[in-house]
């Protein structure tokens, strides 16, 4: 590797620092957008001045948003938890399942249920709805548009566990030494799998809490995330209000995708086809 | 770390059980925070009732689609219109008669006799610009000057299939321009204008102008007037020299209303002086007489700017705005 | 029996949630509107005879194409880097890198505006050092939305390149080097061969990714058009759910196509080079 061209190691480097800066600059500028004053940014013609003073710092606008969009932000991480629940009552068992190849289909099972993440959201939302028009109006089948997207990262997240190691190995062993089935798994399988469900958890709260695509046609007046919030100050507020909302939803998912991060590392790749 | 795990999870079912527990509410279709001061008008009547009526981003043509889809299971209680698609809406029976407070005192051309809509407020359709976005060029005086080449990609209004504003646009410029019922005149310079748009949003475009994304947007004035006195924007709302259309924007209660009780007390609400006035603070002219204040009063725009108004006809707008839509798609929008 | 308890709820969601929506989809793009409707094929005629439609289509499949070829390429940078070093703040690149994930097309379509709109802060700059206005409005041309794109795919692509190039061994290239061939040869004969199945998967994961979206262009959308766009506005505007039906059928097959091509392609590579 000695050989290796300098040349590419720079080439290799300034175009990773390129999109690292990409990646960054936009985030930064709403951030500090969310408490300076944008005619001191200089990007808006526009001057939220209030009784004629103005301010070059306020943090006003983050009550704005949680005065007319608390519900949405409210409902959006319980929406999160609810998946996170579900995904853990259907995925686990499930994904363990799957990975003994019990039934002739598993395969198939398997293969439908990573589809959604490479179907388009707004097709399965519009299926959904027509599907089961007599529930509209419950938020119901925004859960369940959502659990076909969180669904997937649950049990990836179980199976390759559970085929990285020998696990049917451990399985046996226990079983040899009086253990039943549900005492195995209770007591063997489960521990094991302890770190994959704390990952996918983070990754499955951090999925439904971002999800636009799926969501914004299921998404009914009472009920409806975050990302439906900061959709309307998009259209219909100031760039502070925006930058504010926005902001407010950094502050919700970073922290999660930073200890998945943490924790994860290498895990984080199998959320490369992540809608 | 284990040990944690119970208590954790225990915590965030305690937190996730409430969603199936909310405040009380009334739905509004058409509630966006920034037209006509929905966002001051909602707040307040959180403030004093503590029920909220939350926003939403419809505009009167996907309110009325929403409201037909949803007959069988209906999801809103009342709705909010320009006028003609409000009266559309009302000929397809999608609203059940209701008579608010002080309906009587509201002008018989304002009103369904039967109380199935009636005016909340009125505004006029105005050129809204954004006079640093211009860059020096001169703020336009007529509809006439938006087709100079000067303006080229810089010029705005809404998606009338879906905005019940830019659809009073789209019918009343055919009136302003002189032209017959065939709507030539109009479609004819609207498609002269469709050489300087930028585009037609389904979305309101509100925050655009006040940042300069969107330079000149045809819209009511009361939006261009609250974006300059209130917000402090740099915007000048043009009353057009050839005239302007009168557009009175519409309540009505919606068929099988599920929160039906409510809906009436906010309905009663909306034409009280607390809620008429804070209307009027985004400069749509209150349709109930309000005493506004010597300030706020001032503001408002003279008499004398709006001597070219048109009224236009409710009944026969909405009995061709199917038709008038439906061209304007192939026309217009079909033709970019 | 105990497995079908475990996996029983899996299969519900499965049939209950995927596949009878999908069904009902393909039924009712075949249906005439309205409860007395019969069977048609006018849904999918009108699509395909509506120019904008057409258009919408081809801009929704040049866009998907171009950004996947420009992604895959622009990452595997850092994806090499990622994949076959170690250096100071790996981690921290990496975080970085992947933090768009999360984000919602809308998200990605504010952040153009906010820096290439009409008075983005990129065309702000280039204005003041050049004084020329060539980047003004540039979030809501071609341009804009395939940086958008690009955002949004950054850490897909990055992701499963990083994947795939792990088991990638550089000492082939290493026991090619000393068998004499050429830097040039040992790319093309070696690392290429190698790295191409990557490339592909990769390429149809930010294909797939990009013709589903339609977040971005929601916000940015101002002469250019996109399918999912006509799909939402086709029910938010119209509620007019059988065209939106046979739009989504539409959409959903050529994404599948496209995947069957590449994974076909894929393989035969491997094959070829078996």
């Amino acid at each position: 590797m000695r050989d290796r061209p300098l040349l590419l190691s720079v080439a290799l480097g300034s175009v990773s620092a390129l999109l690292l800066v990409v990646v960054l600059a936009p985030v930064l500028v709403v951030i500090a957008g969310s408490f300076l004053n944008t005619a001191f940014l200089g990007i808006s013609s526009e001057r939220w001045v209030a009784g004629g003073e103005s301010e070059l710092v306020t943090f006003k606008w983050f009550g704005y948003v949680l005065n007319l969009y608390r519900p949405q932000l409210t409902f959006g991480v319980q929406l999160a938890l609810w998946n996170v629940a579900l995904c853990l009552l259907i995925g686990v068992p499930g994904g363990c399942a799957l990975v003994r190849r019990a039934f002739p289909g598993c395969g198939i099972l398997e293969d439908l249920l990573l589809l959604p993440l490479s179907i388009p959201g707004i097709t399965v939302s519009i299926g959904l709805l027509q599907a089961y028009s007599m529930i509209r109006g419950k938020w119901g089948l925004l859960l369940a548009g959502q659990l076909l997207y969180t669904l997937p990262f649950m049990v990836r997240s179980v199976t390759s566990t559970l085929r990285a190691h020998d696990h049917a190995a451990l399985e046996r062993a226990a079983h040899s030494l009086g253990a039943g089935f549900w005492r195995t798994w209770w007591l063997v399988t489960l521990p094991n799998l302890r770190h994959a469900l704390v990952v996918g958890s983070l990754l499955v709260f951090a999925v439904s809490f971002g999800e636009f695509n799926v969501s914004f046609l299921l998404n009914t007046p009472l009920y409806q995330g975050f990302p439906t919030a900061l959709y309307a100050t998009y259209t219909t507020n100031s760039f502070q209000v925006s930058s504010a909302a926005t902001t407010l939803f950094l502050l919700v998912i970073v922290p999660v995708l930073l200890v998945i991060q943490a924790l994860g590392g290498r895990e984080s790749t199998k959320i490369e086809q992540g809608a | 770390m284990t040990k944690n795990i119970p208590a954790l999870l225990a915590a965030a079912a305690a937190f996730a059980l409430p969603a199936l527990a909310q405040e009380k509410t009334v739905i509004q279709y058409d509630c966006i925070p920034n037209y006509a001061n929905w966002g001051g008008v909602t707040a307040l009547y959180l403030k004093e009732t503590g029920v909220r009526v939350p926003p939403d981003p419809k505009g009167s043509s996907a309110t009325m689609a929403a409201l037909e889809k949803e007959q069988a299971n209906p999801q809103a209680d009342v709705a909010y219109y320009s006028g003609a698609i409000g009266f559309q809406a009302t000929t397809k029976g999608l609203h059940q008669p209701y008579k608010p407070k002080g309906f009587d005192q509201i002008p018989a051309d304002l009103k369904d006799p039967e109380g199935k809509w009636w005016t909340v407020h009125t505004g006029h359709i105005a050129i809204l610009v954004n006079v640093p976005a211009l860059k020096g060029k001169p703020v336009p005086k007529s509809f006439a000057d938006l087709l100079k080449p000067d303006y080229k990609g810089l010029v705005v209004y809404s998606d009338p299939t879906v905005q019940g504003t830019a659809f009073t646009f789209v019918y009343g410029i055919n009136a302003i321009m002189g032209g017959g019922p065939d709507m030539a005149k109009g479609f004819d310079y609207l498609k002269r204008l469709d050489a300087n748009i930028l585009a037609y949003p389904r979305e309101d475009s509100y925050n655009d102008l006040v940042r300069g994304e969107v330079p000149i947007w045809i819209n009511a004035d009361g939006n261009g007037l609250k974006a300059k006195h209130v917000d402090k924007a740099p915007i000048e709302t043009v009353v057009a020299e050839e005239g302007t259309i009168v557009m009175p924007l519409v309540m009505a209660m919606v068929k099988g209303a599920p929160r039906g009780d409510e809906a009436k007390k906010y309905l009663d609400w909306l034409l009280g002086p607390s809620a008429q006035k804070t209307m009027a603070e985004s400069f749509f002219r209150p349709v109930m007489p309000v005493d506004l204040g010597p300030d706020l009063a001032s503001k408002f725009p003279p008499a004398s700017a709006y001597s070219k108004a048109r009224t236009l006809p409710l009944d026969q707008m909405a009995a061709n705005a199917d038709a008038v839509k439906a061209r304007w798609v192939k026309e217009i929008k079909g033709s970019r | 029996m105990r497995e079908g308890l475990m996996l029983f709820p899996l299969l519900f969601v499965v049939v209950v949630l995927l596949l009878v929506p999908l069904g009902t989809l393909g039924w009712s793009s075949l249906r005439e509107p309205g409860a007395a409707g019969g069977w048609t094929w006018e849904n999918y005629a009108r699509f395909f005879a509506s120019a904008s439609a057409r258009r919408a289509l081809g801009n929704s499949l040049g866009i998907s194409l171009g950004v996947a070829v420009v992604s895959t390429l622009l990452c595997l940078a850092p994806a090499w880097l990622l994949a076959g070093r170690d250096f100071r703040g790996k981690r921290w690149v990496r975080a970085i890198l992947t933090l768009p994930m999360a984000f919602s097309g809308i998200i990605i379509g504010f952040l153009t505006v906010i820096m290439l709109g009409r008075i983005g802060v990129v065309p702000r700059a280039f204005e003041a050092l050049t004084g020329l206005d060539w980047l003004q409005g540039a979030a809501y041309g071609f341009g804009g939305i395939l940086v958008a794109y690009l955002y949004f795919e950054i850490p897909r692509a990055t992701l499963t390149l990083e994947a795939a190039l792990r088991k990638f061994d550089p000492r082939w290239t290493m026991a090619a080097a000393t068998l004499g061939a050429s830097p040039w040869q040992r790319a093309r004969l070696v690392t290429l061969p190698l790295v191409l199945p990557a490339l592909l998967s990769t390429f149809a994961v930010t294909f797939g990714a990009s013709l589903g979206s339609f977040g971005v262009v929601l916000v940015i959308s101002r002469r250019v058009s996109l399918t999912p766009l006509q799909i939402f506005d086709e029910v938010f505007a119209f509620s007019n759910f059988e065209a939106a039906a046979a739009m989504s059928v539409v959409l959903v097959v050529l994404g599948f196509a496209m995947n069957f091509f590449l994974r076909g392609l894929a393989s035969r590579l491997l094959a070829h080079r078996a």
